[in-house]
């Protein structure tokens, strides 16, 4: 060594090089992320087989290791966890109840997924009985809300998976009692609530059972999930179409006070749920509608609306309003005078929803507002000064046929006074001639030619409005430039005979032999 | 002892004699290390003993303070510093004592040694008076104590780091140097030195380059000696500009004109080293550029600390014909071989490093010398045009290139053919490669290879692969990119009627007599290898057919005995490459459905020919066949067992191979790829793969680069093995935790050390995920419960540090998912109470990589239902 010792030179990698050195490298390198990626599968695999997470679908097909494996690993988890769980179940030792949770939160953990028939492999591996004895009286807490959780997923399953229920559901009844903690009450409830949904005899069933009263108390604390769930459930519980539970249910004590606090509540999710119990109080029962009117609920539902963006949770409210008015003239005679601050603040509210992007709250908006629109000449002077008026006259000009029929409703009923008691309905001149010169003539006569027997009469009178009520005789030029006469025409063969008569009238009184001649 | 003798003799000619004084020499060393190493100085200090025996003592004291293996350093170090005080101090006093000697080697000596000790000893702070009393040496009169010092003092700079010497000092060791390089210093010995020293000094100048003054100063002393008539003081100065434009790239605007000047003129006139030293210059300019380009077109824009200065677009119009001009001074009989460094190849491969700094700007200029060069009769002008042409061809874009590309072609595929030239045909099939490299492939708008040329190309390549080696060894690396460059290609790939015909070219090649010059064998199997792994449906039943020919090779290689060693070191060559392209073959013909039943009616000869090859050499494991067997077991699945009790024994030769890292590395993965593939059946084999594994991981002699995967490996073993893994936990976990808690110590100066810990922690978090996900749904999990809080710090730390790159933060949110869903309720709190867990979590769910989010969204789940239960 020693001597000269100079300073490393630079040498770089020369520009112009052989292939082998490189491709060696690359290659070699290539091998050892191959390794690494089937690691990384390999770990996604296991996450997704075992845990039950639908993580995203095109994750799932990505993966062809998945798709080979996941099926058969899945299926043989699943019938395993119902075997554990039997084990666990006929197990008397130290450390039983332990066992049996353990398996049942395996078995609750597989049938939370989706996307692969868990369901399906639980029942024919015999899961209900052992759920069913899970559920036993006396359980520890822990354990009854494992099984009532499975129960729950299989109850959200196929009619069939949710029938296989059957056989637990005076048991999930039996827990949802004060005696209850609250989670296994809210649990059971909740599954109580999927099978309710399922169809109308379960509903009937579960009715008979006894399912009303406590489902109905749970709605009566302040716990907002509890009631949350119970509302639903409840909703799921009176939908019908026999109106006796409805009924029922407006009448235990305390349920009125507990749905107007919840609906006064800043949670939105809870008082969407409870709004819904108040949609199908509303449909089925008169008496409870009469009762909730009286509790001044409109007050609270407009307030709601008013301060409401989410479609989830207008949409309930619309149709409780809906119901609520046009089952009981009281609704919109008293509660919705004119004169009151609420009267505008519905208008704009309904106003906001003809204009949203969703066509279900167009309609529902259309349909609330003609029951509005049916009302005194007052209430109707005031739609007609409300931006409303214009967005109804663009709907009707180009919206879908369901929400034209509902805004020609509205428009209809705007141009008329309500009956005097004798006979015809007299016009409200000024707002006949405004929509019509505003071009809705076209919009109605559409209705007509629609083969719809509701749109057409609602056209017909349009047309016999317009025909009776424009001045100087202005209206047959007007039907007949619009192409009324046409549509009414084909009406003449119809076989309504309402139609057909109807549509005879109007072409003998204003389009009889002589028409044409006058000029 | 008279250690005089000993060391002569150390050094005889006569064997016995050598062997005899290198026993007595190591006896002494181990029976009185202190009375050695004092002896061994006082030979190097006195004038009165012979050259030979003082350089040799002055080496041997050398070695005893350093080592190039890393544990071997390590314990020479921890010797040295726990020797008498006493001792040291009268080693150094005679080390510092020698730098005063008249014997020129005895002070070239000594100063390494003494940058050696002082290597150890400043960075605990001993030696405190050293640097004043090298300084004080600066001034004495004789100028071969200068000249000493000054080498001493660049030597220290080269073993210290910056931050162990105060800047006061630094303020004079850089004095005391400039003044040693300038132009009035009368000495050229201590002029060399001192610029020489300058070189290892600037790495300490970061204040002195801020200060203005001091900065206009050292540069203005470095530019004068890049101008001195001694040749060696040139080029150290220009190495010094070199290191300067890579450490200093912000501040030497102010100089570049003058700098450009004297690089071109010593490109111009100089004698090489020195214009090799000023192309180097530029081309490190380039590197500067080029990775601060790259930040700026980065996902964070403007992210670079330093901004670009465009030194060489500006410096353009005269730096592009500087470097033209060298690509005309090709040595006559140049060597082909790799590694050749002359003007021509260094002014080539910086011209490559402008067209990637400055693109399209560069082409106009350089267009122009082409066209007037390519077609002269003297070789040296179309050569250096061809030469040209070649190294712009990365850098400026498609558009540019393509059209001047499809006029080129032609007369490159002419020229390939019938240019008498040797060193023209090698260039011009070298630009081809580049040509398919970087302007063919899926992701180009105009395709260049049409259906028209396609033939033509083919035709001339697989004819140039008859040439001589250097051009045949250059179109095989053309046929590997036009191959690649049809990788993914969905429908019928253009090379499919060619491809028997490619296939036998490539074999022809490699049995060439002449396949070991210019690594042409290596070039033609890596490009057999590449048509492989880029054949489509169609061409993949010739692939197939391929597999006896190569398995005949490999076997024809095994049947060979009693070689000379150079015949064997080709064996073993060759071996490697045939492993190679049976693994490239296993890894597609096994993946493929089409093949894959054909192809495993070979599973069990190519076995045994693996076994073979490990077999036919007794000490190490072929690193290609590891490979291979890995490929192999993955395509073999659980039959993979079958070969288990033969292959076992070579799997632990490999794990226990710690020079060749390489090899153990490659064995790691291999473990991980049986493990995947035999699944709990490995574990009649986890004692003793556990037993290695362990070993090597509290080994200090295994390359660290090993210890990642072996803790991925862990995970491996637990995911195949599940529960039974328990036995192991005991051993695993700590092992874990610690290294978890060294990558949290690690101080993240450099690059490096920052690379390394982020694979560190993917390897320890990959262990984790993989014992976590082994042990779910069983009995045993409350096993794993003690070791969840530090897995949690783990991650807080790491999530705070802020500093994980992407893998690493994949791997860990995988790893707090994996947690609560195998310890549910018994994570639960722990995760809530975790000072990160939920930012951490959050920072994934909104991640741009799909692949975080989606492990993001599952640990979330998973963690929702651990704190629900």
């Amino acid at each position: 060594m020693a001597g000269e010792t100079t300073p490393p030179s630079h040498r770089r990698h020369p520009i112009k090089h052989t292939v082998g050195n490189a491709a060696v490298q690359r290659r070699r390198q290539h091998a050892v992320s191959v390794a690494k990626e089937r690691r990384e599968a390999m770990f996604r695999t296991k996450r997704l087989c075992m845990e039950g997470i639908s993580i995203s679908s095109d994750a799932a097909t990505d993966n062809e290791m998945m798709v080979d494996e996941e099926p058969m690993v899945l299926e043989s988890q699943t019938s395993k966890a119902v075997e554990e769980l039997k084990l666990a179940v006929s197990f008397k030792g130290k450390d039983a109840v332990e066992k049996k949770v353990h398996a049942l939160r395996e078995l609750r953990r597989l049938l939370s997924r989706s996307g692969f028939p868990f369901v399906e492999i639980a029942l024919k591996s015999g899961a209900v009985p052992l759920l069913a004895q899970c559920l036993s009286f006396g359980s520890e807490d822990e354990q009854v809300l494992e099984a009532a959780w499975c129960l729950t997923n299989i109850a959200a399953g196929t009619p069939e998976q949710t029938k296989a229920l059957l056989p637990t559901l005076p048991l999930l009844i039996a827990h949802l009692g004060e005696k209850s903690s609250l989670s296994v009450s809210e649990q059971c409830a909740w599954a109580l609530g999927n099978v309710a949904g399922e169809s109308d005899e379960l509903r009937e069933l579960l009715i008979s059972q006894g399912a009303l009263i406590p489902i109905a108390k749970m709605m009566l604390p302040d716990n907002g999930s509890t009631v949350r769930t119970a509302a639903w459930a409840l909703s799921n519980l009176i939908k019908g179409p026999d109106p006796d539970a409805a009924t029922e249910l407006i009448k235990i004590d305390g349920v009125v006070d507990a749905i107007l606090r919840h609906l006064k509540k800043p949670d939105i999710e809870l008082a969407t749920e409870v709004s819904w119990v108040v949609v199908y109080l509303s449909t089925l029962s008169d008496v409870a509608t009469s009762v909730l009117m009286k509790a001044d609920i409109v007050q609270i539902l407009v307030d709601r609306l008013a301060a409401s963006n989410n479609l989830q949770s207008i949409i309930p409210l619309l149709r409780s309003l809906g119901n609520l008015m046009s089952s009981d003239a009281y609704t919109t005679n008293v509660v919705l005078d004119p004169g009151h601050e609420i009267t505008e603040s519905i208008i704009r509210s309904l106003s906001k929803c003809l204009k949203s992007e969703h066509r279900f709250l167009k309609k529902e908006a259309a349909w609330v507002l003609s029951n509005i629109a049916a009302g005194s000449v007052a209430h109707k002077q005031l739609i007609c000064k409300s931006e409303a008026v214009s967005l109804l006259l663009q709907l009707l000009a180009g919206a879908p046929f369901d929400i034209k029929r509902e805004v020609a409703y509205v428009l209809g009923n705007l141009c008329v006074a309500p009956a005097d008691g004798l006979g015809r309905p007299s016009l409200l001149l000024d707002h006949l001639v405004s929509f019509v010169r505003n071009g809705c003539l076209c919009g109605f006569i559409d209705l007509v030619r629609q083969g719809d027997l509701e749109a057409a009469r609602i056209g017909l009178h349009f047309i016999e409005l317009v025909l009776r009520g424009m001045p100087n005789g202005e209206g047959r030029k007007l039907v007949e430039k619009a192409g009324g006469i046409d549509a009414i025409e084909r009406l003449q063969f119809h076989e309504n005979d309402d139609l057909r008569m109807m549509a005879g009238l109007l072409v003998d009184s204003y389009f009889g032999e002589t028409y044409g001649l006058d000029e | 002892m008279e250690v005089t003798q000993v060391l002569l003799n150390a050094q005889s000619v006569d064997g016995s004699v050598r062997k005899h004084a290198e026993e007595s020499l190591k006896r002494f060393q181990d029976e009185n290390l202190a009375g050695f190493l004092l002896s061994l100085s006082g030979e190097l200090s006195s004038d009165e003993k012979p050259v030979d025996s003082r350089r040799l003592a002055g080496l041997i004291l050398k070695n005893a303070l350093d080592a190039k293996e890393q544990h071997r350093k390590f314990e020479l170090v921890q010797r040295w510093l726990s020797l008498d005080v006493g001792v040291k101090t009268q080693i150094k006093h005679c080390l510092l004592q020698t730098l005063s000697s008249h014997v020129h080697e005895a002070r070239s000596t000594a100063s390494q040694v003494i940058a050696k000790v002082a290597g150890i000893e400043l960075p605990q702070k001993q030696w405190p008076e050293l640097i004043s009393s090298l300084l004080a040496n600066i001034h004495q009169v004789p100028v071969h104590v200068k000249q000493a010092t000054l080498e001493t003092l660049g030597y220290m700079c080269e073993e210290v780091s910056p931050d162990v010497v105060e800047q006061e000092h630094v303020n004079k060791i850089l004095t005391a140097v400039v003044q040693g390089m300038n132009s009035s210093e009368g000495s050229t010995d201590v002029r060399l030195a001192a610029t020489r020293a300058m070189y290892n000094t600037l790495s300490f100048a970061q204040a002195n380059f801020s200060n203005d003054m001091e900065r206009d100063y050292i540069m203005k002393v470095v530019c004068e000696a890049t101008l001195s008539s001694e040749l060696k003081i040139r080029q150290a100065a220009f190495e010094c500009l070199v290191s300067i434009s890579s450490s200093y790239y912000e501040k030497i605007a102010p100089y570049m004109q003058d700098i450009f000047n004297i690089t071109a003129k010593a490109v111009k006139e100089d004698e090489e080293p020195v214009a090799l030293q000023a192309i180097e210059f530029w081309s490190s300019i380039c590197d500067e550029e080029i990775d601060i380009l790259e930040d700026y077109a980065g996902d964070f824009a403007g992210d670079s600390e330093i901004p670009c200065f465009y030194f060489i677009k500006k410096a353009l119009p005269a730096l592009v014909p500087m470097l033209l001009e060298t690509l005309l001074k090709q040595e006559e009989d140049q060597d082909q071989d790799e590694g050749v460094w002359n003007l021509a190849m260094a002014g080539g491969t910086c011209l490559g490093l402008v067209a990637r700094t400055v693109g399209d700007d560069i082409v106009p200029l350089v267009m122009p010398f082409i066209e007037e060069n390519i077609s002269k009769p003297d070789w040296r002008q179309r050569e250096a045009a061809t030469y040209a042409f070649g190294s712009i061809l990365e850098g400026p874009s498609p558009d540019k290139l393509t059209p001047l590309v499809n006029v080129a072609l032609n007369f490159m595929l002419t020229a390939l053919t019938t240019d008498p030239n040797n060193h023209v045909k090698d260039t011009t099939a070298w630009t081809l490669g580049r040509i398919f490299e970087f302007l063919h492939g899926s992701s180009m708008e105009t395709p260049i290879i049409t259906q028209a040329n396609c033939q033509q190309i083919i035709t001339v390549l697989l004819q140039s692969m008859k040439d001589a080696p250097n051009v045949a060894e250059k179109a095989c690396g053309a046929l590997y990119f036009l191959t690649q460059g049809f990788e993914d290609i969905d429908q019928t790939s253009p090379l499919t009627p060619y491809f028997q015909e490619i296939v036998q070219s490539l074999l022809l090649v490699t049995h060439r007599e002449d396949a070991g010059e210019s690594r042409l064998r290596t070039a033609a199997y890596e490009t057999l290898n590449e048509v492989v792994r880029c054949s489509t449906d169609e061409t993949v039943p010739m692939v197939l057919q391929l597999v006896p020919v190569i398995m005949m090779e490999l076997h024809k290689t095994l049947e060979e005995h009693n070689l000379s060693s150079d015949e064997r070191r080709k064996q073993n060559e060759l071996q490697g490459l045939l492993c190679g392209c049976l693994q490239v073959i296993i890894q597609k013909l096994g993946s493929l459905e089409q093949t894959k039943y054909a192809f495993m009616q070979y599973a069990d000869q190519i076995m045994n020919l693996f076994l073979r090859v490990f077999a036919f050499r007794s000490a190490t494991v072929h690193e290609e066949a590891m490979l291979a067997i890995g490929s192999l077991a993955y395509s073999t699945g659980q039959d993979f067992a079958k070969y288990m009790p033969e292959f076992y024994k070579y799997l632990e030769m490999g794990l226990q191979n710690f020079e060749e890292y390489q090899v153990c590395a490659v064995t790691v993965g291999v473990v991980g790829d049986i493990c995947r593939a035999l699944e709990e059946k490995v574990l009649p084999w986890c004692d003793g793969i556990m037993t290695q594994l362990l070993k090597d991981l509290s080994s200090n002699q295994l390359h660290r680069s090993v210890k990642p995967p072996i803790f991925s490996c862990f995970g491996d073993i637990a995911l195949a093995i599940g529960e039974n893994f328990e036995k192991y936990l005991m051993y695993a976990m700590p092992m874990l935790q610690s290294a978890a808690e060294l990558s949290a110590h690690t101080s993240s100066a450099d690059d490096e050390m920052i690379e390394y810990t982020n694979l560190l922690r993917n390897g320890i978090l990959e262990a984790y995920s993989g014992i976590f996900q082994g042990f779910k749904n069983s009995p045993k999990t409350q096993l794993l419960i003690p070791h969840a809080p530090h897995i949690v710090q783990f991650l807080d730390l790491i999530y705070m540090e802020k500093d994980m790159d992407d893998m690493v933060m994949k791997t860990a949110i995988g790893v707090l998912g994996d947690l609560a869903d195998t310890l549910g309720s018994n994570a639960g709190s722990l995760i809530q109470q975790s000072l990160s867990s939920k930012d951490f979590l959050n920072e994934c769910l909104s991640s741009d990589d799909h692949v975080i989010k989606e492990s993001a969204e599952w640990a979330k789940l998973a963690i929702g239902r651990a704190i629900s239960i």
